[in-house]
């Protein structure tokens, strides 16, 4: 049984059209994905559905074979899928570690925060350095790691990433997805869209690759990298650039 | 220079009652994006209320604070659950609260003025007409009063923002809403909660308006342009920017007042905020971008 399923999800924005049609699409413990595509093919809007940002228009989300109906997005966050957006999204005016607190704001348990919080500071050195420094102040590559240390904070089964390395140096992108490798270590489900194909299905084990709002391929990650179907028609740019974003 | 300060003592008092007002206000904008037309017709309400509790129960206004406040949080919280929740997510949503507020801030003025005339009202406490002496200086007892009591209320907002979970909850909403949701804070119930808090502080304000601003019904015009002046000059929605901003106009206003002639007092007011806004258009601790 997947771990998360997604059933025939219809969803878009306002009155605007279908951005997903009827896509569905199964997620395995322990395995982590990279959702690639073009723009457009709804890669940022499946993660809000998943989310319970977006409510989808028809369909399902079933996590551990139980559906959210319309769940709320801190009543997904609290069954355990956490969801790191574009914008990386911290709060500016608060402190690392009241970002990291807040991370876990639905954990009552203080000592259990507290522990959470050493850990996200072991795997991200440079956030114990910086612990009373205000979010808004710090770089990019900074508030990416604080946002995947917030999304730990809650302990979650899943972690979506909404294009981890955008608008980052490629040696901080790098970085990035080191971590990302250490989050999956973990034991973290790790679902991702990255614009830079070939570098997130490098990391993946699965690939999906989605167009016009369904999914048109999946599989391992490194027979999609093969395919001179899909490397021609998804990945001819990211090829061409030599992996840089 | 004696002078001078009495006049920078009055306008202080002055700012800290402001400052009270103008935090509601802020609150409500910062959290759930609503310009809160109504809430100086809140504070009128509340003062009408101090103003019978005085007369026909004999109850003190500083006193009145203590029902007046969790009576108006209730007020608030029903008044945001009834009302407010229907147009969330509306595309148009800021400008729809503008509306709405309008619309609530008519209803009770109407209400106010069916039920207690347009005549003036002012409770008279005893320590109305007392003084402290402080050296050369006088400190007029009720404003002291009120003044302090409107600290020791923003204080306690403070800490509740700094150190309590649905504190954190507020100031992550305040500073991203999309990122709150996504650590899971409710922000239907924190909404509510920040408008009830916001309504409860019109409520304090209202014992104090009682006494020292004599009131009647049509009166809130006049007073939420003051406090929408406080807000923009402090950067909608920041808390220490309608505190600073409450207290720079305060003193500023009674400067004026003193050295040119009371009938400059608003104008120096509004001067002094178009003044500042020419050089800092987002407020003093406004953010650049107010969506």
């Amino acid at each position: 049984m997947a771990l998360l399923e997604i059933r025939n999800v219809n969803a878009g924005y306002g009155k605007g059209p279908d951005i997903l049609k009827g896509l569905s699409l199964e997620v395995e413990a322990g395995t982590s994905y990279c959702i690639i595509g073009p723009n457009g093919a709804g890669k940022s809007t499946l993660l809000k559905v998943i989310s319970g940002l977006l409510p989808p228009r028809s369909g399902e989300v079933v996590f551990r074979d139980v559906p959210f109906n319309g769940a709320r997005p801190d009543q997904v966050l609290a069954s355990g899928i956490c969801f790191v957006p574009q914008d990386q999204a911290v709060f500016p005016e608060m402190s690392v570690k009241e970002n990291l607190t807040i991370g876990a704001y639905l954990e009552k348990d203080r000592s259990v925060i507290k522990e959470r919080m050493e850990r996200v500071f072991d795997l991200f050195p440079i956030l114990a350095e910086r612990a009373s420094q205000d979010g808004g102040t710090m770089s990019g590559g900074q508030q990416q790691m604080l946002a995947l240390g917030r999304a730990l904070m809650i302990d979650p089964a899943v972690m979506m990433l909404d294009e981890p390395s955008l608008g980052l140096a490629p040696q901080i992108a790098q970085q990035i997805f080191s971590t990302i490798r250490e989050l999956e270590a973990l034991g973290i489900t790790i679902v991702m869209v990255e614009q830079n194909a070939v570098r997130g299905l490098e990391l993946a084990d699965w690939g999906v690759v989605l167009d016009l709002g369904i999914v048109r391929f999946e599989g391992p990650a490194d027979t999609i990298l093969d395919d001179p179907r899909i490397r021609e028609l998804y990945l001819g740019k990211a090829v061409g650039s030599g992996g840089t974003t | 220079m004696t002078e001078i300060l009495q006049v920078t003592i009055f306008g202080l008092l002055l700012g800290g009652v402001y400052a009270l007002f103008a935090s509601g206000l802020t609150l409500a904008f910062g959290v759930m994006r609503i310009v809160n037309l109504a809430h100086a017709v809140f504070i009128v309400a509340a003062a009408y209320a101090t103003f019978f509790a005085f007369e026909e129960l004999g109850i003190d206004p500083l006193v009145s604070i203590i029902w007046l406040v969790p009576l108006f949080f209730i007020l608030g919280v029903g008044l945001y659950m009834t009302f407010f929740v229907r147009i969330e997510g509306s595309p148009r949503y800021v400008e729809m609260t503008v509306l709405l507020t309008f619309g609530i801030a008519i209803m009770i003025e109407g209400l106010l003025g069916w039920r207690f005339t347009g005549i003036y009202r002012q409770t008279q406490p005893s320590y109305l007409t007392d003084a402290y002496f402080w050296g050369d200086y006088i400190v007029p007892a009720g404003q002291l009063y009120a003044a302090l009591l409107s600290l020791i209320l923003l204080i306690a907002l403070w800490l509740f923002l700094r150190f309590t979970r649905v504190g954190y909850g507020i100031r992550a909403t305040m500073q991203n809403r999309d990122a709150a949701q996504l650590v899971g804070v409710n922000v239907r119930r924190v909404s509510a909660i920040s408008f009830g808090i916001s309504t409860a502080f019109a409520g304090a304000g209202g014992a104090f308006m009682s006494y020292l601003f004599p009131f009647f019904p049509f009166r809130h015009w006049q007073w939420i342009a003051l406090l929408l002046a406080l807000v923009v000059l402090g950067g909608m929605g920041s808390l220490k920017g309608a505190v600073a901003g409450a207290l720079i106009l305060g003193v500023a206003s009674s400067l004026v007042v003193d050295q040119i002639g009371a009938g400059w007092g608003p104008m120096a007011f509004y001067a002094a905020l178009f003044g500042i806004l020419l050089v800092r258009p987002q407020g003093l601790f406004g953010k650049e971008a107010v969506a």
